[in-house]
């Protein structure tokens, strides 16, 4: 039994019951033998290693593991706990969320967006770049406060910070 | 139990949040309503369903919402609580900790009889999936989702006390935690049963019910 590896079985045959039925079949579909630990790595929210060329922020430096102990939520509202509804919901608006802020401050986003809930209040907390003059900040957050609201029935504040350079943890 | 406690209902209307950022007019996010909610959580549902809606979204001044918060005072005997008990859930330990730490300081600031605080147990929801979109059966991945719980025990409080503390509470709930909250009233015992059956005098020549028990 060979462990870790991922055999491409053959399209007529396995090599099994060949042996078993004791024809003498030529292995003419079989495929090679992959022998490989690359299916057992993980690649969820991981920027790897690479010249050190590549700024990253303390956000995608830290792998998902590390949730809870020295990463944040990025989403915060109660649907998620033991006994409480609307999970699925709050996950769409989320998504939505997210979308709609990377459209409309093209760009200027330096970080993740994070979203709060207290109560019927949503409040979407961003951090931008100063790419944009701030008469322009102005009327975006009141443009997509006022959407955001109309959209969802419920008052959304947004809470922008502005930061002259991208915030780089460490290069990788 | 002789209650001679007057009811007294203030209803607040729910101005802008206080942590927010200063605005220059506050908006009133709908009319005034008195709180008795027994589980409230950080979602939207609730407050969707009560009379909060977007309708009602104006701009005020202070001075207005001033006048249009009343108090009133009733002669109807306020209710009595044995035991407010509040369960407070996250998925943080450290935020329930500085939340614990406020309700026990708001408490005691208010004189109320606190119970034990304690932590019941968390809970913990794991998923074990797959890990590839195809094969490879003996790679998984696990998911979990932890719930952390702290308990606050009251003891011996008035409905108006248990309203504004409550209220209170509430309203300065962090994001991400979710309120259970059971209440123990204490009810007047109703006169036809204070006394038993068989000693009270029978005004008719009818049989009493318990001739037959008894003989």
């Amino acid at each position: 039994m060979i462990d870790r590896c991922g055999v491409s079985p053959s399209p007529f045959l396995s090599q099994r019951s060949l042996v078993k039925s004791g024809t003498v079949w030529n292995n003419l579909g079989a495929r090679g033998l992959h022998v490989t630990a690359v299916q057992c790595k993980n690649h969820a929210a991981r920027i790897r290693v690479g010249k050190g060329d590549r700024g990253v922020t303390y956000e995608q430096a830290l792998h998902p593991h590390h949730i809870g102990h020295r990463k944040g939520w990025l989403s915060q509202h109660p649907c998620n706990l033991k006994g409480e509804e609307g999970a699925a919901d709050r996950a769409l608006e989320d998504v939505f969320i997210r979308r709609f802020m990377f459209g409309t401050f093209h760009g200027c986003l330096a970080n993740e967006v994070v979203i709060k809930r207290r109560g019927n209040l949503l409040i979407v907390c961003a951090l931008m770049l100063q790419k944009l003059p701030p008469q322009k900040f102005y009327f975006l957050t009141g443009y997509t406060e006022s959407l955001l609201s109309h959209f969802y029935k419920c008052p959304v504040k947004l809470e922008i910070q502005t930061l002259q350079k991208q915030a780089v943890y460490k290069y990788l | 139990m002789s209650s001679t406690g007057r009811g007294v209902t203030s209803p607040l209307c729910f101005s802008s949040d206080p942590n927010s950022a200063p605005c220059p007019a506050l908006n009133k996010y709908g009319g005034a309503r008195e709180v008795h909610s027994d589980r409230l959580c950080n979602g939207k549902d609730f407050l969707r369903n009560s009379t909060f809606g977007f309708e009602k979204f104006e701009r005020l001044s202070w001075s207005q919402i001033i006048t249009n918060t009343t108090i009133t005072v009733t002669d109807e005997p306020d209710t009595l609580f044995q035991k407010v008990s509040v369960l407070v859930k996250g998925h943080d330990r450290s935020v329930l900790d500085s939340y614990e730490f406020f309700a026990t300081m708001a408490a005691k600031e208010l004189g109320i009889t606190l119970g034990n605080v304690f932590e019941p147990p968390k809970d913990v929801l794991r998923l074990t999936l797959l890990k590839s979109i195809h094969i490879f059966k003996k790679h998984r991945v696990q998911y979990e989702m932890r719930t952390h719980y702290r308990c606050l025990e009251l003891f011996r409080l008035t409905g108006s006390t248990a309203q504004v503390y409550l209220e209170y509470i509430q309203r300065n709930l962090p994001e991400g935690v979710a309120m259970e909250v059971s209440k123990i009233a204490v009810a007047k015992v109703p006169e036809h049963i204070l006394q038993p059956m068989w000693e009270e005098p029978t005004a008719d020549n009818a049989p009493s019910p318990t001739a037959d028990l008894k003989g």
